[in-house]
Order: C-alpha cells, then structure tokens, then sequence
C-alpha cells in the first residue's frame, strides 16, 4: 500500500529488491523495542510454562519436583481461584464504567464557552498528576474510622470500611475511580472537542433537544473513543495491584484478592513460583479473551466516523 | 478483526511454547548442601590491616532509625577492623523479598533484621550462619545475661540461629481518664479477657467512649501470648522447635475461648476490630483511644516512645495514658518475644562474618542495649541493661516502659512461651484472621471459625513444608 | 487526525435556546455552580491533604475535623524532605525517567512508524504480540527480571532501573495510531520530493504526531515516577533509589508523624502537577490519536 506504484525499474527484480529492503527496515525499526519485550517480558512470561509444571521450592538451591499439569488443575479447580477471578471482574465493573461514565459527565460540562473554563478543565484534569501510592495515602486516611471526616458525618460502619467484607471492594474501587478520573476526563474532553460543531448545528436547524443532540449525535460520534476507554481501562483493571495492596492487603476475608494481588502474594508471601506461574498464564489468557470479546462486541456499536 | 487475533494469538501460544523449550531449563537443582552447622571464623579479622566493610539490612522507621545509626556510629569509631554501612528496606517484608531475591542474584547483606516468625523459613534459606557458632568459637559467655525467652525464641534445636536485638511484646494501652469517668479504678487495668468485656461493658454504658471500650487489632501474635499463658504451643513437635511444625494446636480450651470472646465482643459492640495486616489501618486502635472513641487497645511494646511523644505535644487533653500486663487467660505461663533478630549470612566472607559477629556483640552489650532501650521503648534483651542508669531514670520517669520488660520475665519458661517455629508465616497469620473475619459480622459460629482456622492453617504448612522437602 | 487537532481549540458553542436575559443569567449562575460542586468534590482529596500536612499530628484526629490549619506547620516538609530522603531520590527519580521518557519514546516512534507505512513478513502477528505485552502485568515477571538485569551487570545502575522500561506496547500502539492519521499524499509527496524514508520520518510524519507524542512523553513521565517495587529490588544501596520508596519509608510511620507522611505525599506529587500544567493541552491533543482510528 506505500509502495507507490509509478516507480520506474525494471519491473520484476527492482520490486522484489525494494521490498526486501522495505521489509529489512521494518524489522530495523522494531527491532529496539522487540529486544526489550522478549529480554524482559515474553522470556520471563514464557518460564511460568515451565513453572507451571514443576511444584517449586520456595528459595533456590532445593529441589523442584516436576507434577506435570496436576498444579495447574490444582491452581485452577481451587475456589480461591474462582473467587480471585470474581472479584477482579467485580472490581472491573465497578471501575471501568463508573469511570468513563463520570469522564464524560465532567468533559460534558468542561466543553462549554464559558469564562474561567479553563482553570475547570485544569482541576477536573488534575488527578493524572496523583498516582495509585498517593491516592492509597489519600484515601485511606478519609475512610479511616478514627480520623475525623466520616465520623463526623455519621458514617461509621462496623466493621470500619476498608476492614468491612460489603465494602471494602467499592471502597478501594471509589479510591481507583477517583485517580483515574483526571485521564478518563482528558481522554473524553479530546474525543468530544473532535465532535464536528456542523454536525451538532445541523442537528439543532432540524429541531433536535439538547439531550436528543447529545445522546443522538455526540454519543455515536464518540464511540470510538469510548471503546478505546473501556479496551484498555479493563486491561489496567484487570492488572490492579497498588491500591490492594496499599489499602486493603486483599482482605477482609479475601473480599479485594484481585488476581494480580493473588499471584504477588504467592510470589512473595509464600514463595511460590509455581502457583503464581499458573495464576499468570491464567491472568494473561483471560485478558486476553476479554480484550477479544470486547473487539467482537463492542466494536460492532462504534460509530467509526471518517 | 477478531479472527486474525485469533489466529495470532494461537502463534503466540505456540512462540512461547517454542521459547520455553529452546531456552535453558531453570530447573536444574542445585545439590543440596550438606547439613549441619558451619563454623564461625571469629579470627579472621586478626590480619586485617583496613577496616572490613559489612551491610546490615534493617527497616527501623525513622525515629528508629536515628538510634540503631547512633549506636553504628558508636561501633564504628570504636575499633578500626570493622565498618558497618546500614541500609533501610522500608518495611520486614520487602526486606525478606529482597533478600529471597538476593538468594538468586547474590545482592545479600552481611546481616540481615528479620523479624521474628521470619525464623523457620531463614533457616530453610540455607543461608544464614548460625550464632551459636560464633558463640561456641568465640567462648561468648554472655548469653546467661540475655532474657531467657529471647535466647529460647531463635533457638531450634539447641542452635540459636540469630542474635536476638530489637525485642517487644504486647501490652494494654488505655485511658485513665475514661476508667475514672466510667466509675472504675484508673490504677486497676484488666487482667483477663473476662475483665476487658466488664470494663468495656462499663466505658460504654457511662458514655466514657464515643465507640466502644476496646479496640481489637486482629493480630495472631496476641492469639499467640494467650495460648502460650496457659501452657499451650501454637503448632505441634515443641511448637517447632523438636522437629518441622505440621500442624497447628488451636483446638484447645484457650483456642476455644479466645476465638468465642473475640467473636462476643465485636458483636457485642464492645469492640471495634480491624485487620492487622491492613496497612492503612495499623494505628487505628491507638487513634481511637486518643481521641475518645475507643478505651483501651493491645499493641506493641515499642510503640510506647511515640505515644508519648504525641501525648507531650498537649493535643489530648482527655488522655491520661495507662499501660497494663497483657490481659490475658489466667494461666502459668509466660509470653513470647516479638521484633526481631539479626542474621549473619553464610555467603558472606570469613572476614566479613567475624566482622558481623564483632558488631552483633556491640549491639547486644548491656550499654548498647540500655542506650537503645531508652531511644526506642523497646525491650533490652540483657538483663544487666536494667542497672545502667539512663534506663533506670527512663523507667522511673515512665513506669509503662518496664511492663513489656517484666512480662518477659514472668511465667514459666517451655516449649510454649518459647514461641512458635513454623513456614511459612505470612500464610498461616493470613489463614487464621481470613477465618476471624465471618465471626466478627456473625456470619458463622466462633466453633466453626477455629475449626476453619485449623484446617485452612495445615494445609498452609503442609503446602509449605511439602515445597522445602520436609 | 490534523483536523481533530485544530477542533480542540474551538469548544462546541452552548445551545443558544432563545430566552429572556434574567433567565440566561441564572443558567448561568447555575453552571457555574455545578461546575465549581463537581470542582469541589474532586479537588477535595488533595486539599485535605495539604491541610493534613499542615496540621500538628493529633489533630487530623480530631473530633470535629479541622478543614483549615489555623497555625499551620511548615516543618512537617522539612521532615518528610530529610525522613524521604527527597533531595538524593527527587534526583535519581528525574534521571530514571528521563532515561525512560526519551528511551520509550524513540522505541515507539520507529515501531509505529514500522507498523503504520512498512510491509514486512509476520508484520500483524509482531504487532499483536507487541499489544499482548499488554496485558502481561509488570509484577508477574519481576523476579526473572531481576536475575536478568543481574545477569546482564546493570544491578545497581540507572540502566538497570531504566531498561525493562524503554518499550511499551502501549507507546507503540499509540504512536501506530498516530502515524496512521498521517495523511498518505504526503508520503507520496515526500517521495517526489526525494525525501527517503527517514527523513521523511522525522521531517515530516514526528511534527505532523507531536500531540500524541507528548502524550506519550506524559504517560511515561507519570508510570517511571510511580515505580516502587522495580527501583527497591534492582538498587543495592541507597544513592540510587527513587521518590516512591522515600514515600514509603515515610508511611511505614509511627503515630507521631502522620503529617510528616502528607508532606511526602505532597512533594512526590509536585513535580508532576507542573508537569501537567505545562503539557496538558499537548495530552488532550495525543490521547485523540489512539481513539479515534479504530
């Protein structure tokens, strides 16, 4: 396709030679990256293949003992498997539509011609800036039952939030929600700014409300940028380690045990390479068939403007 | 769209599966090394004629910190053979995995602070020199000065395997003002679990507390000291220490009790409980007593320092801070040591190991000891720390300081208040709170939750000790 | 993909309904008091913060919460600078990511640039696997990474912090998409005009994507800053640790210092709040890039 096709030559040789030398470019310009992501991502990520099949010592130097596939059904068959997996999911539905949801709220409202709306789309924005350990500090002192604010409101559930079986999972969800908040908004302000202003005017000449104009013509016009949110926000809700492990520990009762805290914790809590292997694989191929599902399903809405 | 990252993903899955075979294997073991407890090589600094540079890992947080680099500096311009450099990993658990890291790409120390139940999976390290090594090459004859349950604690099988250094144990912190104002005698904390739930019943029905008469942080250690009081191990063979712990001892009377009391009070609403392992929650109890909401708490010995810090700063003008025995049920015997020890590390240099042994013994001289005490709040391992002056004015101006201190001293020495040996730790805590947890909001019995604990706990262990061959 | 970026500037005008003035001025007022709520509400966390930092350590218990320090305490910041180890991690933070930034950067643009005008054998399958990194969390390979970096003799080096990190599939995806909305008569322009493909690189198709590379820049910025887990296991000494463990010596606190650990919080976040300030419009701009083209 970029091979322009008025090049003079001879015909037969001169191509085959061109695209050889396109092609050895090609591999020139990902050759940087692709020596970092097979040094240190698929080459460690392919050794929990051989992980998985071997019930592993937990400090080098003992022996490990080859099992075969009787861990990985061990791994997998387990209900604390079956439970991590749930509340990841739980954790994804809570996150990733509350998130876009409250971004497009916020870049709705920004994206108005109004004096001083700048220094509203710097303040909606600016929780990019915070980062996982932050937002932990910060949210885990205003759910803190002894320091000031929710006793103050009335609120003081038993057992205290982050400690509470029912709560503690929309909690660290509500911390998440807000950190990501500022990107969710940026990314929803960037999308609707792109929305043709005729397109809207027209739309308003041939009688339509405000809300008929926004869920009518701005929603499909920004499908694709919520796709883009919702694709690759599940990718990062599905990897949500910090904040576990900052606010809750995967507890109370294993209520916030999302998966990538579960095989962190066998990894360095108990040592356990093997199982942390097989939880791995499992992490990788579920996001992976998610981030299919989601191409298939969701996809098919988008409203792919140009 | 989708089809072709099928098809790719497949390739991939087949390209990984290609890459594992090719590449070399990463289970080629190691021959175990031969048993058996190598020697120390106390002279190997007698040739040296520049000062042996040594690495001690710690994680003591910042007030803390100040006084373990005081006494370094002390060591260090005391003698010309040894310089000690100390590096701070943050928190006992990121250095434990920097360490089992370090088992891999060889970055250890040449002494590591590993706190207490980190004691059976050192060993399994295969990496630690034991003291009693140093000990027995040096003719240390000091030992008998050490407090009793701090020697017995790190010893396995007649080997004391680290130097026992910062040492605590946990007390009853209240508020003498909300005992007064709840009709009750300042001076007379509770002794027993039965008298925390008549005095909670009292601080809340007087409105002395806004919450609840006591704060419950849900640490097994305080499970642990309960069944240690009345003579029972935490886990089987001599709670570890004749032979690898494989399973748990809870279901006892003092397991039964304590678990049914726990469970009573949180319902009861006489007391609010929160998740020791949660980080965002650690200090909650200790707040809460501060500002009015909670009575009392159980916690560390050395938190003690900071407390009373906060409480100089005149911010809590309805706090009069009592410190109490650990309340506990009544029995003969005695509590174990918590904190944590120092471990000299076996891949180390002869010379850098007698230079870790000369700095162990500094740490560990009465003097030391007394001077550390006074700076931290915590317990001084050697009895002849006590007669130093500066700790005697301390525990004078503060009797609370000597509770910890005397809980040590009190109760029988066994097996039991030795305190348990066990791997791997992390899971068995997390497997006995994870089994606290339904009882608190009733969703299951006290009986059913031990029992969960039980089994939940042995099949930590017997994962554990299947995976180091035991 | 140009087109988007000259939209940004020119916000869709608000529906102009007809109404009488007092009205409109009301609605105003309205939205302005919506506006400044959700402002409040979001602002809020990080104001509390500040004020906690402030605050002498007991207080930010108190019964009511104070929302203001009356006499604030400026030396929390000192603490937390010297307790953090700030000035020597501020400065192996900056050096780390710089690496990072440039390094992913210049990674990402040569791959997008390969996936957007290149035709080579295996180009679709490379391409998904470079999107599956993805999906590979950091902390599932961190232990084999050690051993490497080890292996390789970078433990303890900048290098050592900063390699595993100098690609992301995500860089590459969004430089891809980027390259894409680059208009193809300019490359066959380009091509009369006798650029090469480099030149036409770098000449034409990086300014035409500058937005979606400074988003990328930013996104870089903010994950090396944020590391914690990478920088404490690669680093044998203190000299070369980053910004997010002196944050955790802070928070492995003790009673008396709670205010000292906001303080912290405050520092680490400083440097990315200016960062934000200067490049939030070139955020907007690039993030469009990855949305847009499906």
């Amino acid at each position: 396709m970029t091979v322009t096709a008025g090049a003079s030559g001879s015909p037969g040789a001169a191509k085959a030679r061109r695209r050889r030398r396109e092609a050895g470019l090609g591999f020139l310009l990902i050759a940087p990256a692709l020596v970092i992501f097979s040094v240190f991502v698929f080459f460690p990520f392919a050794k929990n293949f051989e992980l998985a099949l071997y019930r592993n010592p937990p400090f080098p130097g003992l022996p490990s003992k080859f099992v075969g596939l009787q861990q990985i059904g061990d791994v997998l068959g387990s209900s604390d498997f079956r439970h991590s997996l749930w509340v990841t999911v739980l954790f994804a539905l809570l996150t990733v539509p509350a998130g876009i949801l409250l971004g497009l709220l916020l870049a709705q409202l920004a994206n108005q011609r109004l004096r001083g709306m700048a220094i509203y789309r710097t303040i909606f924005a600016s929780t990019v800036a915070t980062s996982v350990a932050v937002a932990s500090v910060i949210f885990g002192t205003l759910m803190n039952p002894q320091v000031g604010l929710l006793p103050w409101l009335g609120i003081h559930p038993t057992p205290a939030i982050l400690d509470n079986p029912t709560w503690a999972l929309p909690a660290v969800a509500l911390a998440t929600i807000w950190q990501t908040l500022g990107l969710s908004f940026i990314l929803m302000s960037a999308g609707l700014q792109a929305v043709p202003e005729d397109v809207l005017e027209a739309a308003q000449v041939d009688g339509a409300s405000a809300p008929m104009r926004f869920w009518r013509v701005t929603i499909p016009l920004l499908s694709p940028t919520i796709f883009f949110t919702a694709v690759v926000g599940s990718i990062f809700a599905f990897q949500t380690f910090g904040q576990i492990d900052l606010l809750t520990r995967g507890g109370p009762q294993n209520k916030t045990n999302v998966l990538t805290y579960f095989i962190v914790t066998e990894l360095h809590d108990h040592q356990n390479p093997g199982t942390a292997a097989v939880l791995s694989i499992a992490l990788f191929l579920i996001t992976l068939a998610l981030t299919l599902l989601q191409l298939r399903f969701l996809e098919r809405r988008v409203h792919y403007a140009r | 769209m989708p089809r072709r990252l099928w098809q790719i993903s497949a390739s991939l899955a087949i390209s990984a599966a290609l890459i594992t075979t090719v590449l070399p294997g990463l289970a080629g073991a190691a021959t175990p090394r031969a048993a058996g407890a190598p020697a120390c090589p106390v002279n190997a600094l007698q040739k040296v004629s520049s000062p042996v540079q040594i690495t001690m890992w710690h994680q003591f947080p910042r007030a803390n910190e100040q006084a373990i680099q005081k006494l370094t500096d002390q060591f260090n311009s005391s003698q010309n053979k040894v310089h000690v450099t100390l590096v701070n990993q943050t928190t006992y658990q990121d250095l434990f995995n920097k360490y089992v890291a370090g088992l891999s790409t060889g970055d250890l120390p040449d002494v590591a602070q590993i706190e207490d139940e980190g004691l059976q999976q050192m060993i399994d390290t295969r990496s630690v020199l034991p003291v009693q090594s140093c000990i027995k090459a040096d003719h240390y004859t000091e030992l008998s000065d050490f407090l009793d349950r701090a020697v017995r604690y790190y010893t396995v099988k007649g080997v004391l395997w680290a130097m026992p250094f910062n040492v605590s144990a946990p007390v009853l912190y209240y508020n003498k003002k909300a005992f007064t104002k709840a009709g009750l005698d300042p001076n007379q904390p509770p002794q027993t679990l039965d008298q925390i739930k008549a005095d909670s019943q009292k601080l809340k029905a007087s409105g002395a507390v806004t919450q609840a008469g006591f704060g419950l942080k849900d640490d097994p250690w305080y499970f642990q000291q309960w069944l240690a009081k009345t003579n029972n191990t935490f886990v089987n063979n001599g709670n570890g220490r004749n032979g690898r712990a494989t399973q748990v001892t809870l279901n006892n009377a003092t397991g039964q009790a304590s678990f049914a009391w726990m469970a009573d009070m949180v319902k009861g609403g006489l007391a609010v409980t929160n998740d020791y392992l949660n980080p965002s929650s650690a200090l909650n109890n200790l707040l809460g007593v501060g500002n009015g909401n909670l009575g009392m708490t159980i916690d560390s010995s050395a938190d003690l320092g900071t407390i009373l810090q906060v409480l100089q700063s005149g911010q809590y003008p309805n706090v009069d801070l009592g410190v109490g025995t650990l309340p506990s049920p009544p029995g003969s015997g005695g509590f174990r040591v918590g904190g944590a020890a120092l471990y000299i590390s076996a891949k180390s240099s002869p010379q850098k190991q007698a230079a870790a042994w000369q700095y162990l013994k500094f740490l560990n001289s009465a003097a030391s000891q007394a001077q550390f005490a006074v700076d931290t709040g915590y317990i001084p391992n050697r009895k002849s720390a006590v007669t130093v002056p500066a700790l005697q004015t301390r525990w004078a101006q503060v009797p609370g300081f000597r509770v910890a201190y005397d809980e040590l001293l009190n109760g029988a020495g066994n097996a039991a208040s030795a305190g348990p040996v066990f791997g791997d730790y992390l899971g068995v805590r997390q497997a006995i709170v994870d089994a606290e947890g339904p009882m608190f909001t009733g969703t299951t019995s006290p009986k059913a939750a031990l029992a969960a604990a039980i089994s939940k706990a042995n099949s930590v262990l017997a994962a554990y000790n299947s995976r180091v061959g035991g | 993909m140009t087109d988007t970026a000259l939209l940004l500037e020119r916000p869709v005008p608000a529906a102009q309904e007809p109404a009488p003035a007092r009205h409109r001025t009301w609605r105003l007022l309205g939205r302005y008091a919506l506006l400044s709520v959700l402002a409040f509400i979001v602002l809020f966390p990080i104001y509390i913060t500040i004020v906690n930092s402030l605050l002498p350590a007991p207080q930010i218990a108190a019964q009511p919460p104070k929302f203001f320090p009356s006499q604030p305490i400026w030396s929390t910041y000192q603490k937390a600078w010297v307790g953090g180890h700030f000035g020597r991690y501020l400065l192996n933070s900056a050096v780390v990511t710089t690496i990072i930034v440039v390094g992913q950067l210049l990674t990402a643009i040569l791959a997008g640039y390969a996936f957007a005008f290149l035709r080579f054998p295996l180009k679709r399958f490379l391409f998904v696997a470079f999107l599956a990194t993805l999906m590979i969390p950091f902390e599932v390979t961190v232990v084999q990474n050690l051993t490497t970096v080890v292996d390789l003799g970078i433990y303890n080096t900048y290098a050592g912090l900063a390699v595993p990190f100098l690609a992301t599939g995500f860089g590459a995806f969004l430089m891809r998409q980027a390259f894409l909305g680059v208009p193809r008569d300019l490359e066959d322009a380009a091509a009369l005009d006798g650029f090469g493909r480099w030149r036409f690189l770098w000449r034409v198709a990086v300014p035409l994507s500058r937005p979606a590379i400074a988003a990328l820049g930013v996104f870089a910025f903010l994950t090396a800053w944020n590391q914690y887990l990478w920088p404490l296991l690669v680093t044998k000494d203190e000299h070369l640790r980053t910004v997010q463990i002196g944050l955790r010596q802070l928070r492995n606190t003790s009673l008396d210092q709670v205010n000292v650990t906001f303080a912290g919080v405050i520092i680490a976040v400083i440097p990315l709040a200016i960062l934000l300030l200067v490049f939030q419009k070139q955020l907007i701009r690039g993030l469009t890039a990855g949305a847009v083209k499906g």
